[in-house]
């Protein structure tokens, strides 16, 4: 087992622990917890595979998305007095333990990707980054808080970061540091919108944003 | 590079417009000014392109243009033009019925447009899948601050829905993007995202991480393009946004989704093995028109039944890519767009003279202003493909492409939904142009209000005309 | 196991119960800006409590009074079992599920004393007791499991030896093992966020509300059987953590002994501070709570799965990356 891989496992394991948490600051924490991992997952794939290009996107995932979007995300949740969320569908602790099924699902899709995607053995990283996919997809579903949205829109973003890292070599730098530019302005716009929400609607639970249904 | 900054040009001036100038209505002459401008620079650098006297144009690493992205980027500097020339009456109208349009939210609206014009025309000038996939997500950044314009609840709601749904789609049509890059990578290849390359490396790709990158594509692109089951944000920033947006977000953001669904689809026909993709976009596409017909049966809003009109169209040019068709794909997406354009630019006239969208409170367009009860009438009837209008013969070729082919189901199921579209598309047209209209509705500024509508209008029945004749006589050989 | 092996046992044994416990009220008072009890103050308590007579209620069986020596000697026999310390008897008896059930019959033991005597408030304590402790159970026997899974043993001492190769899935197999046993323990212990050990709001009591009818030397007994099962689990969670740390740097014997009392004492110093900084949950939100300590055990079964499938894999070093 490489450092790669137990980095990525503890990824899979704060992503999950997010999951068990209504607190929004929480939440925030553990999602800063499990891109810091990533970053360093990357930082042990450029030792690995010999590309130096790789230790500029760790720095730019700590600084932006670890950090800042985070940050960012935690100080909206203060102007906007938003602190927990109720969840939707299926009680939290269900939907913790649903993710760990779910990354106990995401090991025999990732070894049945096809052959090529196996760079170095790569099967915990694509297990990881498959289950990271389900987590945030997962979160999103059960939450009805926008910010709790965002926070899962981030971690399923994460598993696709962690596929690039896993399942290619050497990603194109350029399109790397694009899509982590877009993630930041959509973070951007997307707590703007939280604000708007909050302001217009006085609460932001998505669930009860239905004024547009079918007839 | 020259034509790169001289296509830049009237987009930077139009912002710069935006920043200093003092009132709407100098705003709103000038940006119409610097967009024709625009369209005019647009055919000089790319007419050569479009009729095919060059085959390629390389911008900057990464961006090229080739005859289709050529044909689509005049589409998009048309339809722009379009949108801004109405814009001009649309806030004019706006601002003098007193909903108290603010200065700022204007000069806000050109901004994103034209930022949101220039990342559409991105979109078909980037060779490179990152870059495409990169500029399609600033057409959702970009065009969500245009859904807002209204500011009112349901506007913000229509926001986040479109913000959300179409941030997620597109997160997995990265996905699926690095699946493709992997699949190029097979037999220790340094690996590439440029289409041309992949479409040349095509034999060598490893099938099965195309086949995944592929569907991922598929589903993230559909979402932005509103295939069926993945398009419910559609009707609802459709018909919350200002009508200019409106048109702009259905004239020409639809056919870019499209459009990278046909640079991937075009690798997979060059990988030469590819016939679960070409039964999956087809089978996609008849069964996004059939839905959209359903739904437009039942539909309250003027601007909403319109979006699913489009979703629908979206169906007709995803069954189009699969036929590996680029010609009636890029027919079926300029007879839409004239059609649709007008239709949302003379449905934002009524929805302001009558200060209403819902379809049972607008009575008696032809009493009140024939002009645009004729407009919306020959739209209507265009964008359900009744003969003499382009659509007609873009559908009438698809149709018999799909019987060529074999797909004899989905075609019945398209003509089921097309008929369905007509049906549903009179019935509600019907009580809306006839009938004692209520009195506060009246005309406003009668000539300035039709003209870009009429000129689209005239556009697509010259097109019918014209293909018509040409497409005619090859069905009859 | 030798001479001065056993001497240190022993001596930890009959030292660590009462100074952890003493330790974490002495902590919590230094948190929350008071001067606190000395150090020793349990053992004065139980002291004390010897001193005094027992009242027994009339309807009480002898059950009631049998009930808290059987647990204690069963205790006893508990903290031999358990390589909770990094001594280990080679006794044959140290299987998981036994040492589970141990757990289990004591706990069932005090919830029958508990509704024995009658009393409507230790009855109530009973009953969440047993809520908790079957919502606790899973998580404590899933991550013990996880050991045996990833070693292929239900042998606690063989688990916890050293004889195993290591790799980085180990650590993470011992991680969320330890994380899972660590918070199971604070619920199975009764500490702070389920429920406060100091509390003087029936209503809220649960450990304290159901032996709340026992006093003088059978509560002295039950003080103390507790002091040593709160030394035991916390022990056993210490080790874990201490086997992950091993796995990533060579450690010798001594300083290992050292370190691991080290670590029990930095969880009685976690447990002193979420005492102080944490609230109550109430109690529909505690599934929430126990939640984690099953999902930690889960990933550590799940992780301890992967790695029988990857036996053949070659081993990292995170030291050497590090």
């Amino acid at each position: 087992m490489t450092p790669l891989e137990f980095l990525s496992i503890a990824a899979a394991v704060f992503a999950i622990l997010m999951c068990g948490t209504g607190l929004l600051r929480f939440n925030l924490f553990l999602y800063s917890l499990q891109t810091f991992s990533i970053a360093l997952a990357t930082i042990a794939q450029s030792q690995q595979a010999k590309e130096p290009e790789l230790y500029f996107v760790a720095i730019a995932i700590i600084v932006v998305k670890a950090l800042a979007v985070p940050y960012f995300l935690s100080w909206i949740s203060n102007r906007i007095d938003a602190r927990s969320d109720p969840g939707i569908l299926i009680p939290i602790p269900i939907t913790m333990h649903a993710a760990i099924v779910l990354l106990g699902i995401s090991y025999p899709l990732a070894k049945s990707l096809p052959h090529i995607l196996w760079l170095s053995d790569s099967t915990v990283g694509a297990t990881v980054a498959i289950s990271l996919l389900f987590t945030g997809t997962l979160f999103m579903l059960t939450r009805r808080n926008a910010l709790s949205q965002i926070i899962g829109f981030l971690t399923l973003e994460n598993g696709i970061y962690l596929v690039a890292v896993t399942c290619t070599r050497g990603m194109p730098f350029i399109f790397e540091m694009g899509s982590l530019l877009d993630v930041l302005v959509a973070v951007m716009i997307a707590g703007l919108f939280v604000f708007r929400i909050k302001k217009s609607f006085e609460h932001i639970d998505v669930t009860q944003l239905d004024g547009l249904k079918e007839s | 590079m020259n034509d790169l900054i001289m296509a830049l040009i009237a987009p930077a001036l139009i912002i710069f417009a935006c920043l200093i100038a003092r009132s709407i209505s100098i705003l709103t002459k000038l940006a119409t000014g610097l967009i024709l401008c625009h369209l005019l620079v647009m055919i000089k650098i790319l007419m050569p392109l479009a009729i095919g006297n060059t085959t390629f144009l390389t911008l900057l690493p990464g961006f090229a243009i080739d005859r289709m992205s050529a044909l689509f980027l005049l589409l998009t500097a048309l339809i722009a033009s379009a949108s801004f020339a109405h814009a001009q009456v649309f806030f004019k109208q706006e601002e003098t019925s007193g909903h108290g349009l603010q200065t700022a939210y204007v000069r806000q609206y050109y901004i994103l447009a034209t930022l949101f014009v220039v990342a559409m025309m991105a979109v078909y000038a980037s060779d490179n899948l990152g870059f495409l996939w990169i500029s399609i997500e600033a057409t959702t950044l970009l065009s969500a601050g245009l859904v807002y314009f209204h500011r009112t609840k349901n506007a913000l709601e229509a926001t986040w829905k479109y913000f959300i749904i179409c941030s997620v789609g597109i997160a997995f049509a990265l996905l699926g993007t690095i699946f493709i890059f992997a699949s190029s990578q097979h037999d220790q290849q340094i690996g590439s995202l440029s289409c041309f390359e992949l479409v040349k490396l095509a034999p060598n790709l490893d099938l099965g991480s195309f086949k995944i990158g592929f569907i991922f594509c598929f589903l993230g692109y559909g979402t932005k393009a509103g295939i069926f089951p993945l398009h419910s944000w559609l009707p609802d920033a459709h018909s919350e946004a200002p009508a200019p947006a409106s048109a702009l977000l259905s004239g020409s953001l639809l056919n870019c989704a499209l459009f990278a669904i046909w640079r991937i689809y075009q690798i997979a026909q060059a990988t030469g093995r590819c016939q679960f993709i070409q039964d999956v976009t087809i089978w996609a596409g008849a069964v996004t028109v059939v839905a959209a017909a359903l739904f437009l049966v039942r539909q309250y809003g003027i601007k909403r039944l319109w979006a699913y009109s489009s979703i629908e169209n979206v169906g007709l040019m995803l069954v189009a890519i699969g036929l590996n068709s680029p010609f009636l794909f890029f027919l079926q997406a300029i007879n839409h767009s004239l059609a649709k354009v007008s239709l949302f630019l003379i449905s934002g006239n009524i929805i302001q003279s009558t200060g209403t969208k819902y379809l049972k409170d607008i009575r008696g367009v032809f009493r009140f202003a024939p002009v645009w009860g004729i407009v919306l009438a020959l739209s209507a009837l265009a964008v359900a493909g009744v003969p003499p209008f382009g659509s007609f013969v873009s559908e009438w070729m698809i149709l018999t492409e799909n019987f060529n082919l074999k797909y004899i189901i989905p075609a019945i199921l398209i003509i089921f939904g097309l008929t369905l579209t007509f049906i549903a598309v009179c019935l509600h047209i019907g009580p809306l142009l006839l009938g004692t209209p209520k009195s506060t509705s009246k005309i406003f500024r009668p000539i300035a209000s039709s003209v870009v509508p009429v000129t689209l209008l005239i556009g697509s029945l010259i097109l019918g005309l014209t293909v018509g004749y040409e497409g005619l006589i090859k069905v009859v050989r | 196991m030798n001479f001065t092996e056993i001497l240190c046992f022993i001596v930890l044994f009959l030292v660590l119960p009462i100074l952890i416990s003493g330790f974490i009220r002495n902590l919590k008072a230094r948190l929350q800006n008071r001067i606190g009890s000395p150090l020793l103050q349990p053992l004065y308590n139980l002291y004390k409590l010897l001193q005094k007579s027992e009242t027994i209620s009339q309807d009480a069986s002898p059950l009631f009074r049998i009930v808290p020596a059987l647990n204690f000697s069963i205790m006893l026999i508990l903290a031999v079992l358990v390589p909770w310390l990094p001594f280990h008897f080679s006794l044959p008896g140290s299987e998981i599920f036994l040492v589970l059930y141990l757990f289990a019959a004591m706990r069932f033991f005090s919830i029958i004393a508990a509704l024995d005597t009658g009393s409507p408030f230790s009855a109530f304590g009973a009953s969440r007791e047993a809520t908790l402790s079957a919502l606790t159970e899973p998580a404590i026997i899933l991550s013990l499991v996880a050991l045996g899974i990833a070693y292929r043993t239900s042998d606690l001492n063989e688990i916890f030896s050293f004889s195993q190769s290591h790799g980085l899935m180990q650590v993470s197999i011992w991680l969320l093992s330890g994380a899972g046993l660590f918070l199971a323990s604070l619920v199975e212990l009764s500490r702070m966020p389920i429920d406060d050990p100091t509390t003087h709001l029936e209503l809220t009591m649960v450990h304290e509300a159901m032996v709340i009818e026992n006093s003088g030397p059978n509560l002295a007994l039950i003080e103390l059987a507790y002091n040593l099962r709160l030394v035991v689990y916390y022990g056993l969670s210490a080790q874990c953590f201490m086997h992950a740390l091993a796995v990533l740097f060579t450690i010798d014997h001594a300083t290992y002994v050292l370190l691991s009392i080290l670590a029990i004492f930095i969880l009685a110093f976690l447990t002193a501070a979420i005492e102080s900084f944490a609230v109550k949950l109430a109690w529909r939100n505690n599934p929430e709570f126990i939640a984690y300590a099953l999902t930690m055990s889960l990933l550590a079964s799940l992780a301890a799965i992967f790695q029988s499938a990857f036996a053949s894999l070659s081993l990292g070093n995170l030291g050497a990356f590090l």
